[in-house]
């Protein structure tokens, strides 16, 4: 994080510095004030629940009656739970049938809208829409298109004579139903995120590719990919955030049936879990164990992603790709001598 | 232009078609479905044009649920959070790019680390929390809580660094400008792009917004459009083609609302992005 | 507890926003000449709602606000009561009323609002079951759900079986006939099924049996042969193709009794206007009801509770006891076909008149057989969280073709785990 500049020295700032410590924070009051709606709200809302919710994770509790001390019981109630650990597994599939595609599709798109010239502003708009429409219409959309007797897909399958597949009931159609409605609703948003990325890319580094007689997709692979690191880690610490946190397509398409993501669980996300335990069962201690559980793993993975994709060995490889393109550059004013 | 050049043009433009018609597929779905009647859904093969029957989709879903008071509620609530977030965010943005103050910034970083905290982890506790206020199933548990936040406040400041000029600031001072006449009048008319789209942005955001809402809203009556849209489906959940009314009525206002700002929107969006 | 939940609240949130938490409003939802309350839909009868929403019978000043709540009901109930304001004043509560035991402070107790004196009217059993085992009551009778064998004479008469109700009893007396002539439909009419679903034929054998999850005294009987029998029962009604495999809560489950595809369904007395009336008006004067296979039984039928955030317990207590008297519940038999709990309905003419749904049968005479032959069961307040890992394995077995055995054990682990857990073993 850079420094901001200082504001410009006036009699006020020169009077400050002259008085003691305790000055300078009556004087930064307006500040101070500005800043305070935030702190305040953060810590009514957010620091204060999170502080809580240890202490309700001590307790079983319902929510209406009488809090029972339990200690760690419901954390270890949680790491025998084969349900929380199903739903940490349904959470993790689900999450890479929907990232892969679209970080991949994103990268397509967004290397296509690089290179066209017409139509530009429609093309960002029609793949922006899907982001901005809601989940759950969105969800309603797709239900129908999955569904397995009245499915406009299963119809379509009928159609070219394969047989019908019960997307809404089979474990991997539930999976997959849910991935492509996550996959629909993101992949334009991050091609727009890639599309910038590839923006700043300078354009030198693709002539010196060019003159070097690099085919299209060698270019694509050598030098764009490497130089857009940071935007993908960026879409990958966003896109693992947001995977970890899906539950209304699961909910939408299930309702609050037995099974809360589907039958055999097979949509049950780790969020559908917390919610079907605090809210549809009312174990409020376990609802905030199991909070903290996610917390963990969204901490674990967003570090995990950093170690793959971003830090130091990001950095070391863009400028490597620049050098080497630097070089090509230096080799073809050679030549033209 | 070479004839390969023009070839993958060409191949490019022909890609990029298909995904718009990928992306834009599930609206004319909605549209088709929300047009015709339900066994004409049902049926195989299955009507794939426009209907007739759209206004009286349309009216089934008024007549089931309260949709114009449900909209109403959500708007109250987008509106408010979206006016309360472009006010705090932004004021709290032009202290921390342009003041130094004693633990700036700690305090920057400490909002910066807020980021990582899901939401999901303080949903009960937070639940319980305005349990004991007396806000739940008020509008207050809707609007409060979401009144500023992180990604507002730490995006408006990378705008306002390089948006608003020192030498402006040091003018307003001369004249003997406070600080909050400084916002006023220098900091918010240069914001105001950088306002334009965290507005839209904020304004999406709680429109959408379902998990918050389906808990704190208690009371039946009293829905966002989201969660009542929800319980459409849940409720006649065999009658597509209102469920689908009712989801291309919900739908159609937002997109309004983006499209108006679409362009630069996204943009915004893009650079945003691109500074963290 | 040194530390309660209270204290830690108020000491942090004094600490972290003195001034921001305002005074919280603490009343009942709904204005202050109103008595709110939710039901589901399909649980009362509109009439007599409509004139409590001109006024409550005896409190003139006062006006009922109804709300109901088409799914998630009892999320929503809990959630609300979590929540501790914008409560109802009067909640409907599902036969799993046991469940609501532990919050019994939640309620008022209705023997203190005069509810002794209307004991008499109602079937025992019923009544009982919203009595706490401290002697407390906590919820008012409304109707019970006896059970009957709901079929299409339509589809009966292509199989070539005689649709007289008599004649269709004597043919399936029993399961084992029952899955029989299941197969006879379905080899007549392919498709045909006959349950919506695995879980139907577990809930509604176990709707048959005198015992359900637990003793009275706290013992587990979940994993006995009683369960295990239904458990099997469920599965073999789906090997056999029987089942339309449309789960609960999904777009597909209504969709079966509209599209024809259940042909047969035993099935408790609301299911007539939730089911066949609601969802296929067009097959009016197709259907009859005749004994259930397997015998008497009884699924559903609600109670209804007063919180205690209600604005005035008397007179919620007047509106419910008016609205639960057996003239009243006689009309909730007309519309929604809601079965009285009062015994002295069922000698009113009202009941016994032809319903032309269902071909101007008397359906009233199949369905008081089977509520006065009911042996009861108990209900015990771990009742939901023993059934929810048995359905959810059904489910297991029907869509994903799990091992019953299984799914079976894995069930009996989940209850273990979770009722250890509640502290109930």
């Amino acid at each position: 994080m850079a420094v901001t500049k200082t504001i410009p020295v006036t009699a006020a700032v020169r009077e400050e510095t002259a008085e003691k410590p305790p000055n300078r924070f009556r004087q930064a009051f307006p500040q101070y004030a500005a800043i305070s709606p935030f702190f305040i709200l953060f810590a009514v809302f957010g620091a204060f629940p999170i502080l809580f919710s240890i202490w309700i994770s001590f307790h079983s509790w319902d929510g209406i009656g009488a809090m029972k001390f339990v200690g760690f019981e419901q954390y270890s109630y949680l790491l025998g739970d084969p349900k929380f650990w199903q739903a940490i597994g349904n959470t993790m599939i689900i999450w890479v049938l929907s990232t892969v595609p679209m970080l991949l599709l994103a990268l397509v798109i967004a290397n296509a809208l690089h290179n066209a010239t017409r139509f530009r502003t429609f093309y960002r708009i029609a793949y922006f829409i899907p982001n901005v429409t809601s989940v759950v219409a969105v969800t309603l959309v797709f239900g129908s298109i999955f569904s397995n007797n009245f499915g406009l897909l299963n119809a379509f399958l009928q159609s070219i004579g394969l047989g019908k597949v019960e997307w809404l009931t089979q474990p991997w159609g539930i999976k997959i139903a849910i991935a492509t409605i996550v996959t629909w609703r993101w992949v334009g948003y991050n091609a727009i995120i890639f599309l910038a990325g590839l923006q700043a890319i300078s354009a030198d580094v693709y002539e010196a590719a060019k003159v070097d007689g690099a085919s299209p997709r060698q270019t694509f692979w050598r030098i764009t990919v490497p130089m857009l690191r940071p935007v993908i880690l960026f879409t990958a610490v966003t896109s693992t955030i947001g995977g970890l946190q899906i539950f209304t397509e699961s909910r939408v398409l299930f309702g609050d049936t037995n099974n809360i993501g589907g039958p055999g669980d097979a949509g049950m996300t780790i969020v559908s879990y917390l919610y079907q335990s605090a809210f549809i069962k009312n174990q409020f201690g376990y609802g905030a164990a199991i909070g903290w559980a996610l917390f963990i793993l969204i901490v674990l993975f967003s570090i995990i992603n950093w170690r793959l994709i971003g830090g130091n060995d990001s950095e070391r490889l863009t400028s490597r790709a620049k050098r080497r393109a630097d070089r090509k550059i230096a080799v073809q004013k050679g030549a033209a001598k | 232009m070479t004839p390969a050049e023009r070839l993958r043009t060409t191949v490019g433009h022909v890609v990029l078609m298909l995904g718009v018609a990928v992306s834009l597929f599930p609206f004319y779905w909605m549209v088709v479905m929300a047009s015709n009647t339900t066994p004409d859904i049902f049926a195989y093969p299955p009507k794939l044009l426009i209907g007739s029957h759209l206004f009286e989709n349309m009216g089934k879903v008024l007549d089931n649920v309260d949709f114009f008071g449900s909209m109403l509620l959500t708007l109250i609530a987008s509106v408010s959070v979206t006016v309360l977030v472009l006010f705090f965010d932004s004021l709290a943005a032009f202290a921390f790019a342009k003041y130094e103050f004693p633990g700036r910034n700690f305090l920057f970083g400490l909002l910066l680390a807020t980021f990582m905290i899901p939401a999901q982890l303080s949903l009960v506790p937070q639940f319980v929390t305005l349990a004991e206020f007396g806000w739940i199933g008020s509008l207050k548990a809707l609007i409060i809580p979401g009144a500023a936040n992180a990604f507002g406040i730490f995006w408006m400041r990378q705008y306002a660094k390089g948006a608003i000029p020192d030498e402006l600031i040091s003018a307003a001072k001369v004249d003997g400008a406070g600080f909050f006449r400084q916002y006023l009048t220098v900091g918010l008319p240069v914001l105001r792009p950088g306002l334009a789209f965290l507005g839209i942005f904020t304004f999406i955001n709680v429109w959408n917004d379902y998990l918050w809402p389906l808990i704190v809203m208690t009371d039946p009556n009293r829905l966002t459009l989201q969660v009542a849209l929800d319980q459409l489906n849940g409720i006649y959940g065999t009658d597509y083609s209102m469920v689908m009314a009712g989801a291309l009525m919900s739908v159609i206002p937002l997109i309004g609302v983006f499209l108006i700002g679409a362009r630069s929107f996204i943009a915004d969006l893009a650079a945003g992005a691109m500074k963290f | 507890m040194p530390l309660s939940r209270r204290t830690f609240l108020a000491a942090g949130a004094a600490a972290a926003a003195a001034g921001l938490t305002g005074c919280g409003s603490r009343s009942s939802l709904g204005a202050a000449n109103e008595l709110s309350m939710w039901t589901w839909v399909g649980s009362v009868n509109d009439d007599l709602i409509g004139q409590a929403e001109k006024g409550i019978p005896g409190y003139d000043g006062l006006k009922l606000s109804m709300t109901r709540i088409g799914s998630n009901y009892k999320t929503k109930v809990l959630t609300a009561l979590a929540g501790k304001s914008l409560v109802p004043d009067i909640v409907a509560i599902n036969d799993d009323v046991a469940t609501y035991f532990p919050n019994a402070d939640q309620f008022h107790d209705l023997y203190d609002l005069g509810a002794k004196e209307r004991e008499a009217d109602f079937l025992p059993w019923k009544w009982k079951w919203g009595v706490t085992p401290q002697g407390k009551m906590m919820a008012y009778p409304m109707d019970t759900g006896p059970t009957a064998l709901f079929y299409r004479t339509d589809i009966f008469e292509k199989a070539g079986i005689d649709i007289d109700p008599a004649a269709v009893a004597q043919l399936a007396p029993d399961w084992d006939t029952y899955i029989a002539l299941g197969k006879k439909l379905k080899q007549a009419v392919p498709g045909s099924s006959i349950t919506d679903n695995v879980n139907s034929i577990f809930s509604y054998r176990m709707a048959q049996q005198p015992k359900r999850y637990m003793t009275t005294d706290g013992q587990y009987i979940g994993d006995q042969d009683h369960v295990r029998e239904a458990f099997d029962l469920a599965v073999r009604v789906v090997k056999e193709g029987l089942s339309a495999n449309a789960q609960d809560g999904s777009t597909d489950a209504d969709a079966v009794v509209t599209n024809g595809k259940l042909v047969a369904f035993n099935a408790a007395v609301w299911w007539a206007q939730l089911g066949p009336k609601n969802a296929a008006p067009k097959t009016k004067g197709l259907w009859r009801v005749t004994a259930a296979p397997g015998g008497p039984g009884n699924r559903g039928g609600s109670f209804l509770a007063i919180t205690k955030y209600c604005k005035n317990p008397q007179a919620a207590f007047a509106f419910i006891s008016w609205l639960e008297s057996a003239q009243n519940q006689a009309q909730a038999f007309l519309d929604p076909v809601l079965f009285p709990s009062t015994p002295a309905s069922y000698t009113d003419s009202r009941l016994s008149a032809p319903d032309e749904f269902f071909g101007g049968q008397r359906i009233v005479d199949v369905f008081a057989e089977s509520a006065k032959k009911y042996p009861g069961a108990y209900f015990s307040p771990y009742d939901s969280i023993i059934g929810q890992p048995l359905s959810a394995e059904l489910v297991n077995v029907e869509t994903a073709g799990k091992s019953p055995d299984q799914a079976w054990n894995d069930a009996q682990r989940q209850i273990e785990r979770e009722l250890t857990r509640a502290g109930a073993i």
